[in-house]
């Protein structure tokens, strides 16, 4: 398709000159004027960046600004923002994210792809689908997320149960300010995954044997071996309030010796209990980990929308623009927690990130199913 | 129905697929093998229906249900691939890797769910590994022969191209599928579908190294050049998938448990 003549040869070669023209001028920028602030392209410069963009769509392949949607410049963009990320995935604290050179390779991206799409439209065939699809759900993803994001706002909201509260707090800035949604916390709830026993060192509170520990479930009846020890779990107190305490009894297998009596990991304000083995070893509970928390809220928005729920971790709550996901919990009190904490996200560019995700989802599927080149 | 009477299922559906696979390489009918496997899809469909009648949720929440229906999309794919691109030996071995996962919930059903940490239980879960590790076997395999044409010559092996690229087509396929739906979960954990994560970063990087694969020949680079870049985006691969906790950058990540 792309026959490119000595002429185009030469002309790509302006392309990279421009290409890495830019990128240094990045480079330059992060030393003048330091991290990129996302907050510079809000609303409303991402939409006017994006109608810009779009008015591309009717620029000629064949002029100068056109042939920068030639598939080399796709190619040598992608090397770039690879090297980039490599570099973000290897070095830590690297900062790349908000660094000018990164954003600007990311805009040249999305300038070469709707370049690349103008091309295609120009000689328009319903069988070039699967590239429509992956292009421009690519394109309307990249921007959505990318510029999209400094419109989003995003807030953390404790609330005490039986309270109601319309203060967050900015996750990025600290800062506490009124929210036009309240919540109200009826109830916070958790389950725990059964406590697990094991055999410590008392002198570091080293799992035995060390290196790769030995750990038993315990609930009523449960029954397991560590070390030299066949262990019984012969009740279990478990409820809420008070510390999980397991009554254990355990057969030494050499000598026939037995030992019994409550463990227990303790919480807030019970302290631990172990069963002594040795001078050196004893038998200790684990501290329960949380399998599911979950909070049933009323939410209230300024507009005057009335909404009740629960909202647990991966099943947030919509209300009006909002969205509200569980986010943490009081965690030396655990199951006890008193309070509930919430984050809160109002993003406006969700719906056009979504279609861009099902476009490029389906370009996918077109991947799978027409496969390489013939 | 419960899981006790789940060896017998797995039995049958085991029989079925293999016979079926074996019907697909030596028998001459052109229905045979199909039948088999379909049959054995829909005995092992028939368990996970009746399984999730009386639990009363879909069985997706401990890692032993995970599993099941790991093991159970994993030959549905392989089956789908194969009606589609006729790779008899890539239906054989979606059946041996699901025998493996029934093995394991044979074996150590784990139904009483090991602690699978709350962001891990989503009804994403599923799909988004499964899809992953299937882009992991078609990439695995379109290196395979990338390193083949690279050690042999091009000359005497030009049927190969195009298996290479229909097996580096779908498996980005799969791949892109994977990332977006991690994407899509990840928004409604944390409420944000990227956050350059490290492996989310690893991720990319390998999804942009296969994208540099597919676009070379339209930047003029030819068939065999381009071939130099699979092994390296298998290296990468490879980096995402078990190396990302080793990395300096990855202290603090959320996929790293
Ligand atoms: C989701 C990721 C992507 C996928 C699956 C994808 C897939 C494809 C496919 C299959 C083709 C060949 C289409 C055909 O000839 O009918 C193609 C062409 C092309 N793609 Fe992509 N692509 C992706 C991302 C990108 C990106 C990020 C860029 C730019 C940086 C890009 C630039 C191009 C160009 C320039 C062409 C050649 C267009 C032409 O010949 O008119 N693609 N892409």
């Amino acid at each position: 398709m792309d026959r490119e003549s000595k002429s185009g040869q030469k002309t790509f070669i302006n392309e990279r000159i421009i290409i890495i023209a830019i990128v240094i001028a990045g480079f330059a920028l992060q030393i003048a004027a330091g991290p990129f602030d996302y907050s510079i392209i809000s609303f409303p410069v991402n939409v006017i960046v994006l109608a810009v963009m779009l008015l591309l769509l009717l620029v000629k392949p064949s002029g100068a600004t056109g042939r920068f949607g030639s598939a080399k410049v796709s190619l040598c963009l992608l090397a770039i923002i690879t090297l980039m990320c490599l570099y973000m995935g290897i070095v830590a604290n690297n900062g790349v994210k908000t660094s000018w050179p990164f954003v600007l390779t990311y805009l040249l991206i999305l300038i070469n792809i709707i370049l690349v799409i103008g091309k295609r439209i120009r000689q328009f065939k319903w069988k070039d689908y699967g590239f429509y699809l992956n292009h421009i759900g690519l394109f309307i993803f990249l921007f959505s997320a990318g510029l999209g994001s400094a419109d989003l706002q995003r807030y953390f909201m404790r609330v005490y149960e039986g309270k109601v509260e319309w203060r967050g707090e900015n996750t990025k800035t600290g800062e506490l300010t009124d929210l036009p949604v309240a919540i109200s916390l009826e109830d916070f709830s958790m389950d725990m995954y059964p406590p697990k026993i094991a055999i410590i060192d008392k002198r570091n509170g080293e799992t035995f044997p060390a290196g790769k520990p030995s750990l038993m479930e315990s609930f009523e009846g449960s029954s397991g071996n560590i070390g030299e020890w066949s262990v019984k779990v012969d009740s279990i107190k478990d409820r809420p309030g008070v510390a999980p305490a397991a009554y254990i009894i355990a057969k030494n297998k050499n000598d026939g010796g037995t030992l019994a009596g409550w463990i227990s990991c303790g919480n807030y304000f019970q302290s631990f209990k172990t069963l002594d083995v040795s001078d050196i070893y004893c038998f200790a509970m684990t501290y329960p980990e949380p399998k599911r928390f979950s909070s049933k809220v009323e939410v209230f928005t300024k507009r005057g929308l009335k909404k009740s729920g629960i909202i647990e971790v991966n099943d947030p709550l919509t209300a009006g623009s909002w969205k509200i996901y569980q986010y943490s919990y009081d965690s030396n009190m655990g199951r006890d927690s008193e309070y509930s904490v919430f984050e809160l996200v109002r993003d406006p560019w969700l719906i056009p990130v979504y279609i861009g995700i099902i476009m490029v989802m389906a370009g996918a599927v077109t991947l799978f199913w027409k496969g390489g080149r013939k | 129905m419960n899981w006790n009477e789940f060896i017998f299922f797995a039995l049958i559906s085991i029989v079925f697929w293999y016979t079926g696979v074996l019907a697909l390489y030596k028998s001459k009918s052109k229905w045979l093998g199909d039948a088999l496997i379909i049959t054995g899809l829909l005995v092992f469909a028939g368990f996970i229906v009746a399984l999730w009648q009386s639990l009363g949720h879909p069985p997706m929440k401990t890692m032993g249900e995970t599993r099941l229906l790991y093991s159970f999309f994993l030959v549905l794919v392989g089956y789908v691939t194969y009606r589609r691109w006729r790779y008899k030996w890539l239906m054989a071995y979606s059946v041996a890797v699901s025998t493996v996962f029934i093995i394991i919930n044979l074996i150590k059903p784990e139904i009483h769910t090991t602690n699978l940490m709350p962001a891990l239980q989503s009804i994403w879960f599923v799909p988004h590994v499964t899809v992953y590790i299937l882009s992991y076997a078609m990439l695995g395999a379109a290196t395979i022969g990338a390193v083949i044409v690279l050690y042999k010559g091009t000359e005497k092996r030009m049927g190969y191209f195009e298996l290479i690229d229909n097996l580096v087509y779908i498996g980005l396929g799969f791949l892109i599928a994977g990332m977006l739906m991690g994407a899509v979960w990840a928004k409604e954990a944390w409420g944000d579908y990227w956050t350059w994560d490290p492996k989310e970063v690893w991720a990319f990087i390998t999804a942009a190294s296969y994208m540099l694969y597919i676009h070379a020949p339209k930047a003029g680079i030819s068939g065999k050049k381009s071939l130099w870049i699979l092994p390296l985006a298998f290296i990468l691969l490879l980096i995402t998938w078990l190396g990302v906790s080793y990395l300096p950058a990855a202290q603090g990540s959320i996929h790293v448990y």
